[in-house]
């Protein structure tokens, strides 16, 4: 089975965000930039998929420069091949634009592929403006079944079996393919490259193209950030480390109590 | 402003994020309530005052949900479509918006009229950010985070309409709905929440974190890895993938204060953390923090609670 996945860089999501003062815009400049967690969570599961029933994975990335360095990282945990769409043009829009490009690039990573692909995948969300749009609506573009928030999937002859995680449990689907679907987190972690693997990402040759090499139009834009702001921030309370365990319980619980939340 | 708002329905039950939904809406313009397939659940949602349109459809496939909306949608002339900000709502919400060639807002937490146009407030980065957005495509299409508006009153019911949206475009087939978490977990209406996190140590010693809530009436909370190694069901997590919650006490025990957790309880009123490392970043947040072994402090709070009672 021939496995696409669109993956995005995003500024890493262990730091936190905040304004530049002077633009009024977040400010990610000096965050490093990495893959997003559940898109590396769908590439672990598709690298799973392959090596128990065949196939390839492909990564694809819209992005700017240092896009690159990102998808041979994920080169060397599972993918087989990479493909870069970097373009001035590609650097504005909103959640239907990038969907609307995803779906016109499908065609040409299916011609440098020498293949179409039977499943698409996108993470469930992206970690930085978490809306959760884009694997749903690249699913509509393209007219394909869709399937949100799976954390497994099973062949079952010409079609897929995608078991969706809910609240209460799951639910399982079936398809046909192609189809699209995001993936959550599953009850395992992405693997870590082993030296080996490494080495031959590092060789590997991402191929790039612009957005007229990728034959992509201009791509429909809805929706405007008017402005920014940060919320009001919490201030640090008081913190209490006594030498004695019982003492600290002892004055946390007046002030508890002082402050009426006991 | 015509505004669609659809109804989600769990075992019979109005979703209460759906029902938020429907308070916005009604703030805002006409609300008209779409539920799908169930005359018993149209009757529960005419309560709230808005007229109801109960569409027969298999309420189990998305893709028969989401014609539905559509059909009803073009039928109204809708001028707005607002869903609740559950996994299915933010699965229809965008699927609804690429078929009518509009945007979409997820994880709203406020609106205001600007004019004709809806002015969104919405969070990102993890609630480091907060984005106020406008939707220049003819139709308005956005999920409601939940926590962010009250549910409507309830009064005299509404009018209810039957209708049958037609044939819709089912891609997908529902084969198993299996329910693996029986326990009804309440964290978003929870007034108390002790969390837990890998701090804990263990399944048994994570036992602490319950009984400290037992006693104090509260809603048992999670961290990610909490969950993931097993010492309680996913419906306690709390954060991004999570549960957001807002109760009037939130004590953390043992969890770090990653943004992934954090942004999911920030809108606690009073933050307690427990953690034995005095430069966690939980203490940064908290209201009042207690450095030490929550192993050591848990037991000892329970005691001084039980006294108090
Ligand atoms: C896409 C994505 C989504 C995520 N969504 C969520 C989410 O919804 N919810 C969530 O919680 N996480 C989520 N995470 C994970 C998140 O990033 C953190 O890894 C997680 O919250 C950390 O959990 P923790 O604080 O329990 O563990 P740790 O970060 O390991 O912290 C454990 C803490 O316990 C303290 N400790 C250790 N022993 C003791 C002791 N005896 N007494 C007191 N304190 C002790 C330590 O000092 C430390 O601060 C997500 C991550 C990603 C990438």
């Amino acid at each position: 089975m021939e496995i696409l996945i669109f993956v995005k860089q995003v500024p890493d999501d262990g730091i936190e965000v905040h304004l530049d003062p002077a633009a009024g815009t977040p400010d990610t400049a000096k965050i490093d930039k990495i893959a997003n967690a559940f898109d590396t969570y769908a590439l672990e599961l598709a690298a799973r998929y392959v090596e128990a029933n065949g196939g390839n994975v492909t990564v694809a990335a819209i992005g700017p420069d240092g896009t690159d360095s990102m998808l041979k990282n994920l080169i060397a945990v599972g993918a087989k091949k990479a493909y870069l769409f970097k373009d001035p043009s590609f650097e504005q829009g909103d959640e239907a634009s990038t969907a609307n490009r995803l779906a016109q690039l499908v065609k040409k990573c299916e011609a440098e592929n020498g293949a179409p692909y039977d499943l698409i995948l996108c993470g469930k969300e992206s970690t930085d403006e978490i809306s959760g749009q884009v694997g749903a609506r690249l699913a509509e573009e393209l007219s394909l079944p869709f399937v949100s928030s799976v954390i497994e999937i099973t062949p079952d002859g010409d079609k897929l079996i995608a078991k969706q995680e809910t609240d209460e449990g799951y639910i399982k689907f079936e398809t046909a393919m192609p189809a699209v679907y995001t993936i959550a987190k599953p009850g395992y972690d992405p693997r870590y490259p082993n030296i080996k693997a490494k080495m031959a990402a590092r060789k590997a040759v991402i191929p790039t193209f612009s957005a007229a090499d990728a034959g992509v139009s201009e791509a429909p834009c809805y929706v405007e950030c008017v402005s920014y702001t940060e919320p009001p921030k919490r201030e640090a309370g008081l913190k209490i480390q006594e030498k004695e365990v019982a003492d600290t319980v002892a004055k946390a619980m007046e002030i508890l109590i002082k402050d009426k939340v006991l | 402003m015509e505004i669609l708002v659809y109804i989600e329905v769990k075992e019979g039950e109005l979703v209460q994020g759906s029902l938020e939904a429907l308070a916005a809406a009604k703030e805002l313009g006409n609300a008209t309530a779409l539920v799908a397939g169930d005359a018993d659940a149209a009757a529960k949602a005419a309560v709230y005052g808005a007229p109801v349109v109960c569409a027969k459809v298999d309420a189990a496939n998305p893709d028969a949900i989401l014609g539905a909306v559509e059909a009803v949608c073009k039928a109204k002339n809708a001028d707005a479509v607002f869903f609740a900000g559950t996994q299915w709502g933010k699965d229809l919400a965008p699927r609804l918006a690429s078929r009518a060639k509009t945007g979409c807002i997820t994880d709203v937490t406020g609106m205001e009229k600007d004019g004709d146009a809806i002015l969104y407030t919405r969070p990102a980065f993890g609630g480091t950010v907060i984005e106020k957005m406008k939707n220049h495509g003819a139709l308005q299409v956005c999920t409601i985070r939940s926590g962010s508006y009250s549910k409507p009153e309830a009064g005299a019911p509404a009018s209810i309409e039957e209708c049958d949206p037609g044939e819709a475009d089912i891609r997908v087939k529902v084969l198993e709905a299996a329910k693996e978490i029986t326990e009804a977990v309440n964290l978003e209406g929870a007034d108390i929440i002790v969390s837990g996190g890998r701090g804990m140590g263990s399944k048994e010693d994570f036992q602490l974190v319950v009984e400290l809530a037992k006693v104090l009436g509260a809603t048992v909370g999670a961290s990610r890895p909490a969950i993931e190694d097993g010492w309680i069901s996913r419906a306690h997590q709390v954060g991004q993938s999570g549960k957001i919650v807002a109760p009037k006490l939130y004590i953390a025990c043992g969890i770090s204060g990653a943004m992934q957790h954090i942004s999911g309880a920030i809108g606690s009123k009073y933050i307690v953390a427990i953690n034995k490392d005095p430069d966690a970043s939980i203490f940064s947040v908290a209201d009042l923090g207690l450095v030490g072994d929550a192993k050591q402090i848990i037991p000892l709070l329970i005691e001084e609670i039980k006294k108090r009672k």
